[in-house]
């Protein structure tokens, strides 16, 4: 098999604070490899948005810090590059798109200059070839009249719009990774729905591997190769969207699925919320993370970490009873 | 735009109406009289009488008042009673080309508005060939039309208010914007340098220190600066290294003159040795404010989420500074320096007595002592103006650095 595009090991971003130092990733490794599309879940504060910082390194001391880990991008560790090569890096190999367009944007320069300011600087063209790239990647993100709207400003477009802008500065250096941190969070669901679309339309299209970090399992479903679910700054379940979806391991993805609204499913049923809240980064939890808020917790749970290793059904799983639990087969809410 | 700007000059025509109206009533019913000082002597009785009816101090306060506007708005040398025809009639050829210097600027600020390019380089040459036009036209309509006007005549028997402002509005150009140039140059870059360095040594040191500078009154600013930069250092150093009162030595004609009628080399030292002390303690106060002003809105830009995108473009760090932090963090400290621009007409009072500058501020505060309505009410106008206008200047540049400001 041939080498992964990405390969994270065991990535640890700290953040000091006056409480303590806050391990907002702890102990996080994938790999993605060329052209796949990974999901990444959880709830707020997992980790999700830092372990994508921490990739393109965009964590700034004093505040955050990469303890440790590896960030094998194109078998290049980025962590160990200069600050030179990994501005080559972002925006040319990896491109990053943000939850909310309405700010993402700088508001005193021109669609056109923010979009010709990337290309000229990722790759060897002229001013006017620039120009040119980004009216076709302004075309591609099925922007209208793209030579018009390349003279506007960003406060002249919806949110939706600016986020196809955003889509079309990301992929028009060709990056082979593209990052999307809660790109539709801020938008209406049907503008989500659009944007979704052409995300997978554009990044099938080019081959681009996509990193999607969300909270809402039902963008990931249509989107995601794989789906990795993250808890308290690390992954509790990795899998194919079937694996993660039809048969969860993990009582988190379990209850993660039971909060779901589902229009398969009787409108009567309450939704079942996974009970509790997410544990302190400062001081988790001896054992399993989850442990206090997990109906199936017994004793081994709050001894011992548990790591992720691979289940029986097929995907890894990073919990102790996972091999005896039949999730399955629980209904949901029918422990709570 | 341009329809915009008559709008707020004649909003402005109209607030400078209210500004005279208002300040006149508090200077009549503040009490005393401007002739109280002769009534010690008893042989200034028929005088005094004479005075009352010649500046009409015996008429009610309404009368008073547009008296006093005719007077303002009156030219030199033309009786109050003629017309404006006659006026007109009597404008030598140099009024004439002040009028005309004028219908050129603003025939050239309408004209540049009907040119439609959509680039930010036409903004910005725009916006300065606009104001290099008026600096201009300024400079030729100076002196001849509007400021041929009396601006009334003093009441302390100095001849028109004019021609004392005049003089004196020279001085405190000189010190005031040598003062906000000196806070412009030190605190911009060092708020700017502080939020850079959020929480660093020397940002706590520079915020100490404009704590330090803002909360001292100018007075112990001015005086300790003159004790411990003119007099200490003399008396210990033997170098007199700048002067504390006047702004000019006695023997500055003797220094000599440099080419073309410019001031030589040693005339500019003795300029600069006694502008640098006043021109500090006015700087100290502003300074520390726009020092603050500007680390605060870096540093909110310094977080925002399109500096997120711009790092992640992978501009350096330079550029993302630069070009993306630099103009957004600039919009919120120009309506600050545009109203500085505007005080620095009424010159500074304290500073001025401080350190015997002879400038609007001195001007001023000798007024209000003898009661001198023209003058006052003159330097009070000149303010009012200077605030209207600058508070149009700052409305413009907004449009120029912040696309998203429209006018209409």
């Amino acid at each position: 098999m041939a080498d992964p595009l990405l390969n994270v090991e065991d990535l640890r971003t700290y953040f000091s604070t006056e409480e303590g130092v806050v391990k907002a990733v702890d102990g996080v490794s994938f790999k993605v490899d060329a052209g796949e599309r990974r999901g990444v879940v959880g709830e707020s504060g997992c980790g999700k948005s830092v372990t994508a910082m921490s990739i393109m390194r965009l964590i700034e001391p004093p505040a955050g810090e990469i303890v440790t880990g590896k960030v094998e991008f194109d078998g290049r560790d980025l962590l160990k590059l200069t600050e030179a090569d990994m501005q080559q890096v972002r925006g040319g190999d990896i491109a990053m798109i943000f939850q909310d367009p309405m700010t993402a944007l700088n508001p005193v320069y021109t669609i056109g200059d923010q979009l010709i300011e990337t290309i000229l600087l990722h790759q060897d063209v002229s001013k006017s070839e620039a120009r040119d790239i980004a009216i076709t990647a302004l075309d591609d993100v099925q922007i209208p009249h793209a030579g018009k709207v390349m003279e506007d400003y960003p406060h002249q477009f919806s949110g939706g719009m600016r986020q196809r802008v955003m889509i079309a500065m990301g992929l028009s250096c060709e990056p082979k990774l593209l990052i999307a941190d809660e790109p539709t969070t801020a938008l209406d669901v049907t503008t989500q729905a659009q944007i979704m679309n052409l995300m997978l339309e554009l990044a099938e299209q080019r081959n681009t591997a996509v990193l999607l970090i969300t909270h809402d399992l039902g963008v990931v479903a249509g989107f995601c190769d794989s789906i990795q679910v993250m808890y308290a700054g690390s992954i509790v379940e990795r899998g194919t969207g079937d694996e993660i979806f039809h048969n969860p391991q993990h009582p988190y993805t379990w209850g993660l699925l039971g909060s779901m609204t589902r229009l398969d499913e009787s409108q009567q049923e309450r939704l079942n919320s996974v009970r509790g809240a997410p544990p302190s980064l400062i001081n988790p939890p001896t054992g399993c993370r989850f442990g206090p808020r997990c109906d199936f917790a017994q004793d081994i749970c709050r001894e011992a970490l548990p790591i992720l290793h691979q289940s029986q059904e097929g995907q890894k799983v990073a919990c102790h009873r996972s091999d005896e639990l039949d999730l399955k087969s629980i209904a949901i809410g029918a422990t709570s | 735009m341009f329809a915009y700007i008559i709008r707020r000059l004649v909003y402005g025509v109209v607030t400078l109406f209210a500004l005279s109206l208002v300040v006149f009533l508090l200077i009549q019913f503040s009490g005393g009289s401007p002739l109280d000082r002769l009534k010690l002597n008893p042989r200034m009785q028929p005088v005094i009488a004479q005075l009352t009816e010649l500046w009409g101090l015996d008429k009610p306060w309404y009368e008073q008042y547009f008296i006093w506007l005719r007077n303002f708005v009156t030219p030199v040398d033309v009786p109050a009673q003629e017309g404006l025809i006659v006026v007109l009639g009597k404008l030598g050829i140099r009024s004439w080309v002040a009028i005309a210097a004028a219908v050129a600027a603003v025939g050239y600020t309408v004209a540049l508005f009907f040119v439609k390019v959509k680039a930010n380089w036409w903004r910005t040459f725009r916006a300065f060939s606009i104001i290099l036009t008026w600096l201009i036209a300024f400079w030729i309509i100076k002196s001849r039309i509007v400021f041929a006007l009396n601006w009334g005549i003093s009441f302390r028997g100095d001849g028109p208010v004019w021609d004392n402002i005049f003089g004196a509005a020279g001085n405190t150009f000189r010190l005031g914007a040598t003062a906000l140039l000196l806070a412009l140059i030190v605190g911009i870059p060092l708020g700017i340098y502080q939020a850079i360095k959020q929480y660093s040594f020397f940002d706590q040191l520079g915020t100490m220190l404009s704590f330090i500078t803002f909360s001292t009154p100018i007075f112990i600013i001015g005086v300790m600066l003159q004790l411990i930069l003119a007099l200490y250092m003399e008396r210990w150093t033997g170098v007199k290294l700048f002067y504390v009162v006047g702004m000019t030595s006695s023997g500055y004609e003797e220094l000599g003159r440099g080419l073309f009628g410019l001031p030589s080399l040693a005339q500019l030292g003795d300029v600069i040795q006694h502008l640098t002390l006043p021109a500090i303690s006015i700087a100290a106060i502003s300074m520390a404010g726009y020092s603050r002003f500007q680390r605060a809105s870096m540093l909110e830009v310094m977080h925002s989420d399109y500096l997120r995108t711009a790092k992640a473009k992978g501009l350096p760090r330079r550029t993302v500074v630069v070009k993306h932090a630099l103009r957004n963090a600039l919009i919120p400290i120009v309506t600050l320096v545009s109203l500085d621009v505007a005080f620095i007409i009424g010159g500074a009072i304290i500073t001025e007595s401080i350190f015997g500058w002879p400038g609007v501020g001195r001007l001023y505060i000798g007024a209000i002592q003898s009661i001198d309505y023209p003058t006052i009410m003159a330097v009070v106008m000149a303010i009012g103006a200077g605030v209207v206008v600058m508070n149009i200047v700052a409305d413009i540049l907004y449009g120029v650095l912040d696309p998203r400001v429209r006018y209409d």
